[in-house]
């Protein structure tokens, strides 16, 4: 037999493996509940999501599952697409302070920063991960941190399922800090981190155009060639370039650095971005803002308000949230609430879903495939047990991938062993 | 007025009787000349005001539905259902049908203005890292009444708050408890009568911030307390034979000369004569048995463990020695010390018979919605059948705080008698969505949210182009 895998066995074993009528892929039908769709057929009311094997099959009322699948009765429930961080370090950290355990960001004397591929550090086997599933939250834009200088290197997208294969989309986006944060890496002064940022872009241009002059060209070796190269994809237009910004002329600056060089451009931070909200939406540049902050926490974020998320939107920018504070991985799980006081200070609901839904997954490149209950879409679901945003709701039920996930965490064990305090025939340690 | 007690008066090397014992009750107490850096707070103007049909969580876990309240010269005048037998003459009547009022909320462990906004080297004032024992220390001498976080967490329905010197020190210093006013000097927040509190710490911080100075580990940790403890110990019997002697000295006898002050063995004395409440920062279960044993050691008592990310595995000893865990509904993971909470915690602790939960923020933006993680922490205990209310949840934010803090006879709950520091919510103060209305700070309404002239703006954000911000 030819093991060729061109041949034409090989290619009538997989159809095999992949047919639906071959009972391998599982099916799943959730019936009856208040289905969020974020897409324009909006919210269903005794609404059903069918999924077969790994992606929706149907969205709508009173559907008819097809074959065997698994019913779960979502009656009273609400049934969302997964919830998606849309910045968050989960995987690359697994004790914030302990440099074994996080592998966030480089020293600050590190050679090389933009050069730095996210998806080697990630361990899917993170306790923060099935913590931050059981909390909702499917999907996460994962990113190292600037720190060695404004450019932190190049994020992810993966999947809180736990598996060897959880990276949706590798190399989704470059992240850099402009503003103060990018001047504490650049000769603290935001001029610094501008021309640095800059610089390395204008290398970028060149390196581009002709790799193989580039390479000969003496005078570029005081850049490091990795970092030049690694930005080619963000000149090229092929990766989101993701800039850290709160000040409302910084905003600016980072609006006119997308039209100068002609990238795909994210703001992150945007404390004061509802100044420059009508500029933004223009521009076409979404906002991942922390919807708690409300605080002058510094000099560039003076202009903080809670109502950001809202007027921003109101613009017609185009907005997702994260934790900026000390819950950026650990508590990343915590984007509901996030959400629900957006809602709180003037979002529209529905805005607000699709904030943690579509909008972080078309931000970085798959809102084609996740962000929405759509057919076709891959089956990220989540049954909550009320009003997802709200601080007394939990989910009941959360498939990835079409996958049912377990809703034990290592915290939910530490619970259970420590529940019941009495001494017992054992000690604590054998409960598990 | 326990402030003011035995190491208070010989501190201050004044000769005081009883007849300095000033009641907490009183609306405008006066200025305690005894008493270094005295509270010079009063009460603001207020009307007599009628709250009515509202949902009361009166904060000593109890509820009451179309209720009423009465608030007349800075003071709960009437809590019930129903109309008051008298209404105050000129009374403010709010119609609160479908809203809730709560006690202010109190938060246990803050560091607004030690670490205000803008946080900035010139405005890090929140721990003196100098020394492992930095006992001598009073967190209101870096206290920064301008910092914009005390306008949000009024907003939040916060009315009292204990400031807090950071966590790296074995020995961190005083506490303060304030009463959440806008005024120009500490003092003029000061709760009045408030008794000290003190901050130690445990575990990772000390033994990570002192590598250089010689403190390695967690056994260094507790042999530097005890070694200060001891000489507290000493320090206190001395002054305590002073202070005999002067007791039993005869007008026409020569007054004994005083031992000499130290500030550090001061602070230290007045936890031992429980003078000043100690608040404990530890994570661990292991270290906090550690720490009863070593407050056993030297008879002191231990009010409550701040953080306790543990606290949940040793409910029971913490509910027999009688200590509060002061928690956050669910952070982890920051450090490794961290890594084993839950979020159950609080609920855990409560439901231990005795049990004493609070939810602390220790952070300028969790301080503004303590209600949601109360309830975060309260609905996750229910999910496991604990069967917690959200009158009884109520506590962790309002009674539970003022108890370990020692002002529970004067705030903390919806009682006739007591300091009228209370929060209108415009709906279930348990939901996301709830958002307090009006906020009033001994009678005086501080913060009404749809009027821009009752929200406070700090002198930092004054006059900086704000239009629109600052919410």
């Amino acid at each position: 037999m030819r093991t060729d895998p061109s041949g034409r066995l090989f290619w009538l074993f997989l159809c095999v493996l992949l047919s639906p009528s071959i009972a391998l892929a599982n099916s799943v039908a959730i019936m009856n509940g208040t289905v969020h769709t974020v897409t324009d057929a909006g919210v269903i009311e005794d609404g059903d999501v069918l999924i077969e094997g790994d992606i929706i099959s149907g969205v709508g009322g009173n559907l008819r599952p097809i074959g065997d699948p698994q019913i779960i009765d979502a009656e009273g429930k609400v049934v969302t697409p997964g919830f998606f961080s849309a910045l968050t370090s989960i995987g690359l950290e697994e004790i914030s302070i302990d440099s074994e355990a996080n592998d966030t960001r480089p020293d600050w004397e590190f050679p090389l920063s933009a050069a730095l591929d996210g998806t080697l550090g990630f361990n899917p086997r993170s306790t923060v991960i099935p913590v931050t599933r059981v909390a909702g939250v499917t999907r996460a834009f994962v990113t190292p941190i600037p720190a060695a200088n404004v450019f932190g290197g190049q994020g992810f997208v993966a999947d809180m399922s736990g598996t060897d294969n959880s990276v949706t989309k590798p190399w989704a986006a470059q992240i850099a800090s402009a503003g103060s944060g990018g001047a504490y890496l650049a000769g603290n002064t935001r001029l610094g981190a501008w021309a640095i940022l800059t610089e390395h872009l204008d290398r970028a241009r060149l390196f581009a155009a002709d790799p193989t002059a580039y390479r000969r060209d003496e005078r570029e070796q005081r850049f490091s060639l990795s970092d030049i190269q690694a930005l080619a994809p963000v000149i090229n237009n092929e990766q989101l370039l993701l800039i850290g910004a709160h000040r409302a002329d910084d905003l600016r600056r980072v609006i006119a650095l997308k039209a100068e060089y002609q990238v795909d451009v994210a703001v992150f931070g945007g404390a004061e971005a509802w100044r420059v909200a009508q500029e933004l939406a223009e521009a076409a540049i979404p906002v991942i803002l922390n919807p708690l902050q409300n605080l002058p926490s510094n000099f560039e974020s003076l202009g903080s308000t809670l109502e950001n998320a809202a007027r921003l939107n109101a613009a017609g920018a185009v907005i997702a949230f994260y934790d900026s504070e000390i819950g950026f991985t650990h508590n990343a799980r915590l984007l509901p609430q996030l959400a629900g006081n957006a809602v709180a200070n003037g979002l529209p609901y529905e805005a607000a879903m699709a904030a943690v839904t579509r909008n972080p997954a078309e931000i970085f490149g798959v809102g084609d495939m996740l962000g929405s209950l759509a057919p076709e879409k891959l089956a990220d679901v989540v049954v909550w047990d009320g009003d997802p945003f709200e601080v007394t709701s939990r989910p009941e039920m959360v498939i990835i991938a079409g996958k049912i996930m377990p809703l034990d965490t290592r915290q939910t064990k530490l619970r259970d062993r420590y529940r019941d305090l009495t001494r017992g025939d054992l000690p604590p340690a054998y409960r598990r | 007025m326990r402030v003011l007690s035995l190491m208070g008066c010989l501190i201050m090397l004044a000769a005081c009787g009883p007849s300095d014992e000033v009641s907490t009750s009183e609306a405008e107490p006066p200025k305690d000349e005894s008493v270094a850096f005295a509270s010079t707070y009063s009460p603001y103007p207020s009307t007599p005001t009628i709250i009515e049909n509202a949902t009361l969580l009166t904060g000593d876990g109890g509820r009451i539905d179309g209720g009423t309240i009465v608030l007349v010269d800075g003071k709960i005048d009437y809590v019930g259902e129903g109309s008051p037998a008298e209404t105050p003459e000129g009374a403010v009547v709010i119609d609160a049908a479908g809203k809730y009022v709560t006690p202010g909320i109190i938060d246990i462990h803050s560091h607004l203005g030690v670490y205000p906004s803008p946080a900035t080297d010139s405005t890090a004032d929140g721990n003196e890292i100098g020394s492992p024992n930095t006992a001598e220390v009073w967190a209101e001498h870096s206290v920064w009444p301008q910092d914009p976080g005390f306008s949000r967490a009024l907003a939040g329905g916060v009315t009292s708050l204990q400031i807090l010197p950071g966590s790296a020190n074995l020995f961190g210093g005083r506490t303060v408890t304030l009463k959440n006013v806008p005024a120009r000097t500490v003092q003029g927040m000061k709760f009045p009568g408030a008794p000290y509190g003190f901050k130690m710490a445990c575990g990772e911080n000390p033994k990570r911030v002192y590598r250089d100075k010689g403190l390695f580990t967690r056994m260094g940790n507790m042999a530097g307390y005890r070694a200060a403890w001891i000489k507290a110990a000493a320090y206190k019997k001395k002054w305590d034979a002073f202070n005999e002697e002067m007791q039993s000295n005869k007008d026409d006898e020569e007054a004994p000369d005083p031992p000499d002050r130290d500030l550090e063995l001061e602070s230290l004395a007045g936890v031992l004569s429980d003078d000043i409440l100690l608040n404990m920062h530890c994570y661990r279960a292991d270290e906090m048995a550690q720490i009863i044993d070593l407050a056993q050691e030297f008879d002191y008592k231990i009010t409550s463990f701040h953080h306790a990310t543990e606290a949940y595995k040793i409910a029971d000893l913490l509910a027999e020695n009688d200590i509060c865990a002061a928690v956050w509904a669910d952070w982890w993971g920051f450090k490794l010390e961290a890594y084993d909470t839950i979020r159950e915690n609080a609920a855990l602790v409560h439901a231990q018979e005795g049990g004493c939960a609070i939810i602390h923020s220790d952070s300028e933006f969790d301080i503004q919605r303590l209600n949601q993680e109360a309830a975060k922490a309260m609905s996750d205990g229910n999910r496991i059948g604990l069967d917690i209310t959200e009158e009884q949840a109520m506590a962790w934010i309002t009674l539970n705080p003022a108890k370990a803090m020692g002002i529970d006879e004067q705030t903390g709950s919806l009682v006739a008698g007591k300091m009228a520091d209370v929060v209108v919510w415009n709906r279930n103060p348990f939901s996301v969505y709830a958002q307090s209305e009006k906020v009033f700070v001994d009678g005086a309404l501080l913060y009404d949210r749809n009027d821009p002239a009752r929200v406070p703006q700090s002198d930092f954000e004054l006059g900086q182009d704000l239009e629109g911000a600052g919410q």
